[in-house]
């Protein structure tokens, strides 16, 4: 029983993470049509906001998370009204626009910061371990699990009861229709890829307790949360959320039946077949135009 | 013939001929293996060029084919060094070393040198079609298709890496023979190899550069400007985009070879995501659409992070220069160096028969051009 329960949570642990991180991506791949290959970095460059809180001002980690999110926040708005603004209409050009920012961004955390792995240290209250069931499990892997779903919740209550979520899922049913309605697609765009970075930021210092930092972080991150949204369906929330639990149960369990390397392997070629028979994700009705 | 191709034939001709020519005044054998491996990166190019360029395929795992390519000569090189880096059975030093009782079945073919050269082209060529098929026959397109190729990518890989006993795992295959014909050996670091890349690029060049005015390449270029019009117009869209795809794998394949023979080991990296996106970034500079510019590309980026490698501090601050670069080169030039050099020259042309023309007239048939090409 206790072997099953800590095979769940283990999953679900590995879940909350790909969820915290593809919440971010599922966005403003949703919104935007962007593919965000920056993502991986804007969660390394929460990573290392967290640990340069930490080390320079001695702020918990906790305290930090407010900061953080605006820090990255801004730094999305920039990369928006910069880089991204220019290129809705060459939206596969963005794919490769988004990978030289990154790029960028790992080079210059290198040079700031050095190549080296830093360390965050965990919350003090939250670092105990907790028994569910007979298993035991880190209580900060329990607080990732809690706030990944309250972020999700936060988001679809902006996304589905107010105004500016009605404005974005108006836009993201026809654009010109909206705009010529009074709505400012541009702003709302802007907005929505600050939200997305704001939130891999997040992600990215929450996750940082329990891996070590380094300017490389990143790209794992991506590849996983974009099969999440791939999976999930890009027009759907819900999906995300319901693919970043299928997903993380199903590393956790194939990683312990077989070994890692080939239970990565087995994921990407799922992702694969679902591309080419259910483009629009699993859990979405409507039809990829 | 028009008379941009023979143009094109022109500048192609004269770009290999001087690759061609550079043995002859130089002779600094390191050098000339460090050339040859830029050109083996030019090969690869071209073969991008090919599909993103001229199919609108942007393939995000070229160098899975490259790396397939440079198996097979490896695997066909390991096998000639017997009995010096091999067991007691003449078995291949790293399966000894994983406890590997005999050499498996898939590597006995690749006793003979020819099976590996054929292998080293066909199963490039084959993994393209197959992968082309599993993707076009169902419509994938656009980002769809990059990811694909990406994770396609990441999955040979990964299958590589952990089937050590027969691959080398992340070692790869190293400790090769040199690759000969006939009895001639051909030294990475002689001019002989360096010959051959030329050659190869050369013939690779022009094989693309066929294919791009023949009949099959019209049309493909017409899928990547309106895919749904040819379709209407009864073509098998997905049997042309699966045609310019192997062709683009072959043309990877062949290079991955040359690769293995320069450097003179296979190694997983050869198909990793590094390669792959770089491939990305040389063909984006150098101008997608013209095949000798995104060779071009290859040479130049590729060069000047060779020359830049030899200081750290210099290596840092390039990688963050080339993201910079390729960050400005998608936002304002989007065909890239060629792409530029292409409007500049045609804006030339444009004047120089007439003079007396009003320079608006000039603007306005170049915004009359760009209008028809942005129509949806």
């Amino acid at each position: 029983m206790d072997i099953i329960v800590s095979q769940l949570m283990t999953g679900l642990s590995i879940a909350s993470i790909l969820m915290l991180v593809a919440l971010g991506l599922a966005v403003i791949y949703g919104v935007t049509g962007v593919i965000n290959l920056a993502h991986g970095e804007f969660v390394m460059l929460g990573a290392y906001a967290a640990w340069a809180l930490q080390t320079e001002f001695g702020m918990g980690l906790l305290a930090s998370l407010v900061p953080i999110f605006i820090i990255m926040a801004a730094v999305g708005w920039l990369v928006e009204v910069l880089v991204i603004s220019r290129l809705y209409d060459r939206l596969l050009d963005t794919i490769l626009a988004t990978w030289g920012i990154g790029v960028m961004a790992q080079q210059a955390v290198r040079l700031a910061a050095g190549g080296e792995l830093r360390y965050v240290q965990m919350p003090e209250p939250l670092s105990k371990s907790v028994t569910i069931l007979g298993a035991t499990d880190s209580a900060y892997r329990l607080f990732i699990l809690f706030v990944a779903l309250a972020l999700f919740a936060v988001t679809w209550v902006i996304y589905r009861h107010t105004n500016f979520g009605l404005k974005l899922r108006a836009i993201t049913q026809n654009r010109a229709v909206a705009s010529s309605y009074g709505i400012n697609a541009s702003r709302i765009y802007r907005l929505t890829f600050a939200y997305g970075a704001g939130l891999a930021g997040l992600a990215g210092a929450l996750v940082s307790p329990l891996k070590s930092v380094s300017p490389e972080m990143g790209t794992n991150y991506v590849v996983d949360a974009f099969m999440v949204v791939v999976l999930g369906g890009t027009q759907s929330l819900m999906g995300t959320l319901a693919s970043s639990g299928i997903l993380g149960e199903l590393s956790g369990y194939l990683a312990f039946y077989s070994n890692d390397t080939i239970a990565k392997a087995l994921v990407l070629l799922a992702i694969v077949v679902l591309i080419r028979f259910r483009p629009q994700g699993l859990f979405t009705a409507r039809v990829r135009t | 013939m028009s008379g941009k191709t023979k143009t094109e034939i022109v500048i192609c001709a004269a770009v290999c001929l001087a690759i061609l020519l550079v043995p002859v005044f130089m002779n600094d054998s390191f050098l000339l293996n460090k050339y040859a491996r830029y050109l083996v990166l030019g090969m690869l190019a071209i073969a991008l060029s090919l599909s993103w360029g001229y199919a609108g395929i942007l393939n995000l795992g070229q160098a899975t084919t490259f790396g397939l390519g440079s198996y097979c000569m490896a695997m066909a090189l390991k096998l000639k060094t017997i009995p010096i880096h091999t067991g007691p059975d003449g078995l291949p030093d790293f399966m000894v070393w994983n406890n590997v009782p005999e050499l498996p079945w898939f590597w006995k073919p690749f006793y003979s040198t020819t099976f590996g050269v054929t292998a080293g082209i066909v199963i490039p060529l084959l993994f393209a079609a197959l992968l082309g098929w599993f993707m076009f026959r169902g419509r994938v397109t656009g980002v769809y298709a990059a990811i694909t190729t990406l994770a396609a990518m990441v999955v040979v890989q990964l299958v590589i890496i952990d089937q050590q006993a027969y691959t080398g795992g992340f070692n790869g295959i190293t400790d090769l023979a040199q690759f000969d014909v006939a009895g001639f050996a051909f030294d990475a670091y002689g001019s002989a190899s360096y010959y051959l890349v030329a050659i190869c690029l050369t013939a690779s060049l022009f094989l693309a550069l066929a294919v791009t005015k023949s009949k099959a390449g019209l049309i493909v270029q017409a899928i990547r400007d309106q895919e749904d019009r040819v379709r209407f117009f009864g073509y098998d869209v997905a049997l042309y985009k699966i045609f310019i795809f192997s062709v683009s794998g072959a043309i990877a394949g062949l290079a991955g070879m040359l690769y293995t023979i320069v450097m003179e080991f296979a190694s997983p990296t050869f198909m990793g995501v590094p390669l792959s996106l770089s491939v990305v970034i040389w063909v984006a500079v150098g101008g997608r659409q013209s095949l000798v510019g995104a060779m071009l590309g290859a040479l130049i980026v590729a060069g000047m992070q060779g020359a830049l490698s030899e200081s750290e501090t210099f290596l840092d601050s390039w990688t963050l220069v080339m993201g910079l670069l390729f960050v400005l080169v998608v936002l304002f030039l989007p065909k890239g160096i060629a792409g530029a050099v292409e409007t500049i020259t045609a804006r030339f042309e444009r004047r120089d028969p007439a003079p007396a023309q009003q320079p608006q007239r000039t603007d306005a048939a170049g915004a009359g051009t760009h209008h028809l090409e942005s129509l949806p």
